[in-house]
């Protein structure tokens, strides 16, 4: 404690250095922050969207992996025929066939998703929990129902037209209440309908509902081995290539946000440093009257972790609030948080914060703390 | 007690070899010892031994049983901080450290606890006339009060002996008299190594040795002693 009093000392003793340094600490933690942020948003997000899919096991063609929302459609009648036989002869509760359609651009405010359900079946069973908010939950022959948010950003109400080519054309039927998940995007219309769109008789994925006990890893393989050609897929399997997929992009953003912090790291090296050349004199007179070393290298290597740890903790304030930030945005966009500064990107960014005083601070304190005391003293 | 014992120092400067003491052997009994002599003549030298600053090239010292010289670097700091104290030309204080803060830093090196430290540290202060300036920074004192505070913090352990390297070579004349008349004062009762050019304050000790070349010429034992009353 009383050598923390010490190094708080030195560096208020030189507060323009000290809090330039503590500024570049901020900002290369507040920079990782932020970059990391969008890995946990996107993984807090699908996660959610994952466990409230109702179909235990997504059908998509071989080779496809991941969630099948932009799948082509490649499952032909052929296959999804074989799937109901093999999935009658394992005794699951239902097969639905489904088909995704997305018109618009890489801007998500004007774009719209579009599922197709075959006749009969309502968005719930896809999404549990989903409720008509106004109006009908399973749409007619030529109706659509159509998720809270892109109803309200598209103003969208009831009757309201959708054309979804110069021949089809259908009718908002129902619109949903919100549920903060995927749903709240989406335009359901009857499955016929988007295969005339697409001119295909094809399928972009088919989804698995079991009976309870079912195991959807076993019956997952089973079909698989019944069918050929196709990918079955749990929702844990897809999780687990989501995960994947998330910590490779995490590992790209660390790297990028690792110049920020190299150069982070130099400036706490170099105010060390420079601290420890102005404050030879000052050691050595510590170790005249009977310093040891260790007390001279921690009196250092404390300094650098001070600022490191300051620097890193108002970094990671500064990267909460850009979080924020983005997610008010992104929310009223796409209506997704997709960054997220989680209890365990905190601690991460500490640690790095820490991590980089420590490696900033090793050789200036070493170098303090064998500096001879004669020549520390000028008494050479 | 101190002893030296052919203490010999030498330096390599280029292909030359310099000896900057040789064969020194002396026992500092209690009391003040002055060691006066040239530039050049070995003082610092000698002091940087004595005090293990530095390793002898040959011979040793001894505190009391203790081979200092055989003792590693912290062993030495160490016994530095239990048996001496210091007082430096350039005062040397920590300039981040008020005068109280200077004055127990001996104390934090050695454990004690806060308030007792900043206890003694006041009291120290108060024997050396700087009651009013606990709180004041070096900067902001004057070279008399700035030495008279390194003096305190040389007696914050209260040291069997004390080491002052030209401790009034920066003052003025009134600043050089105070300074004087309180390092004379610890002088009796503990072992007090005076190292100076001024013969005027040497002649203050009990003992003066002589120093020339690196080599002791003489030591000169005073019947009066000066002492403070110069």
């Amino acid at each position: 404690m009383e050598v923390f009093y010490l190094v708080l000392r030195n560096l208020m003793a030189r507060p323009v250095r000290s809090l330039l340094t503590l500024l570049g600490v901020l900002v290369a933690t507040s920079s990782m922050v932020l970059f990391l942020s969008f890995g946990e948003g996107l993984r807090r997000a699908l996660f959610q969207e994952l466990s409230r899919v109702g179909p235990a096991i997504q059908v998509v063609p071989e080779g496809v992996e991941g969630f099948g929302l932009s799948a082509f459609p490649e499952i032909t009648p052929e296959t999804l025929e074989a799937l109901k036989q093999a999935g009658e002869a394992l005794g699951v509760q239902a097969l639905v066939p489904t088909l995704f359609l997305t018109r618009g651009g890489f801007d998500p405010s004007t774009s719209f998703f579009f599922q197709g359900l075959p006749p009969g079946v309502a968005p719930d069973l896809l999404y549990p929990g989903v409720r008509a908010r106004e109006g009908r939950l399973l749409p007619s022959e030529r109706g659509a129902v159509v998720g809270e948010r892109v109803a309200k950003r598209s103003e969208l109400a009831l009757g309201s037209p959708l054309r979804l080519s110069p021949r089809v054309e259908l009718r908002v039927e129902g619109i949903l209440e919100e549920t903060g998940g995927l749903a709240d995007n989406l335009i359901f219309v009857p499955l016929p309908v988007l295969q005339e769109v697409l001119g295909t008789k094809n399928y972009s994925a088919i989804l698995v509902a079991l009976n309870p006990g079912q195991k959807a890893e076993e019956v997952a393989r089973a079909l698989e081995r019944a069918v050929p050609g196709i990918k079955a897929q749990t929702t844990g399997e897809v999780m687990r290539f989501a995960e994947r997929a998330l910590r490779i992009s995490d590992l790209v953003r660390f790297g990028i946000s690792l110049v920020a912090l190299t150069v982070g790291g130099l400036l706490v090296a170099n105010t060390v440093m420079m601290s420890v050349y102005e404050r030879i004199r000052e050691f050595g007179v510590m170790r005249a009257l009977g310093a040891r070393r260790g007390f001279i290298f921690r009196l250092v290597l404390l300094e650098a972790l001070l600022l490191a740890l300051l620097g890193g903790v108002l970094g990671l304030g500064l990267g909460g609030i850009a979080s924020s930030a983005i997610n008010l945005y992104t929310l009223d966009q796409v209506g997704l948080a997709l960054s997220a500064v989680t209890p365990r990107l905190s601690l991460f960014a500490l640690g790095v914060a820490l991590t980089l005083g420590l490696v900033a601070g090793l050789l200036p304190a070493y170098n303090a703390s064998r500096i001879p005391v004669v020549e520390a003293l000028g008494r050479v | 007690m101190l002893k030296a014992e052919n203490l010999t120092k030498r330096y390599r400067q280029g292909e030359k070899e310099v000896v900057a003491l040789e064969g020194f052997t002396y026992a500092f009994p209690k009391g003040a010892t002055a060691v006066v002599g040239p530039s050049g003549s070995g003082k610092t030298t000698l002091l940087n031994l004595l005090a293990g600053f530095d390793l002898p090239t040959e011979g040793g010292v001894f505190l009391g049983e203790t081979p200092l010289h055989h003792l590693s670097e912290d062993e030495r700091a160490g016994v530095r901080l239990k048996h001496m104290g210091f007082v430096f030309q350039q005062w040397n204080l920590i300039p981040t450290l008020t005068a109280l803060e200077n004055v127990a830093f001996p104390l934090l090196l050695a454990g004690w606890p806060r308030g007792k430290r900043l206890k003694r540290a006041a009291e120290l202060l108060e024997q050396v006339g700087l009651a009013h300036r606990l709180h004041h920074l070096p900067s902001r004192l004057s070279g008399g009060e700035q030495q008279r505070v390194a003096l305190a913090r040389a007696l914050a352990l209260d040291p069997g002996i004390l080491f002052a390297d030209e401790p009034t070579g920066n003052l003025d004349a009134e600043s050089r008299e105070q300074v004087a008349a309180l390092l004379f004062a610890q002088g009796e009762a503990r072992t007090l190594i005076l190292v100076t050019h001024d013969l005027e304050l040497a002649q203050r000790a009990g003992r003066i040795l002589y120093l020339k070349g690196g080599r002791l010429l003489r030591e000169e034992v005073l019947k009066v002693p000066q002492g403070q009353n110069l």
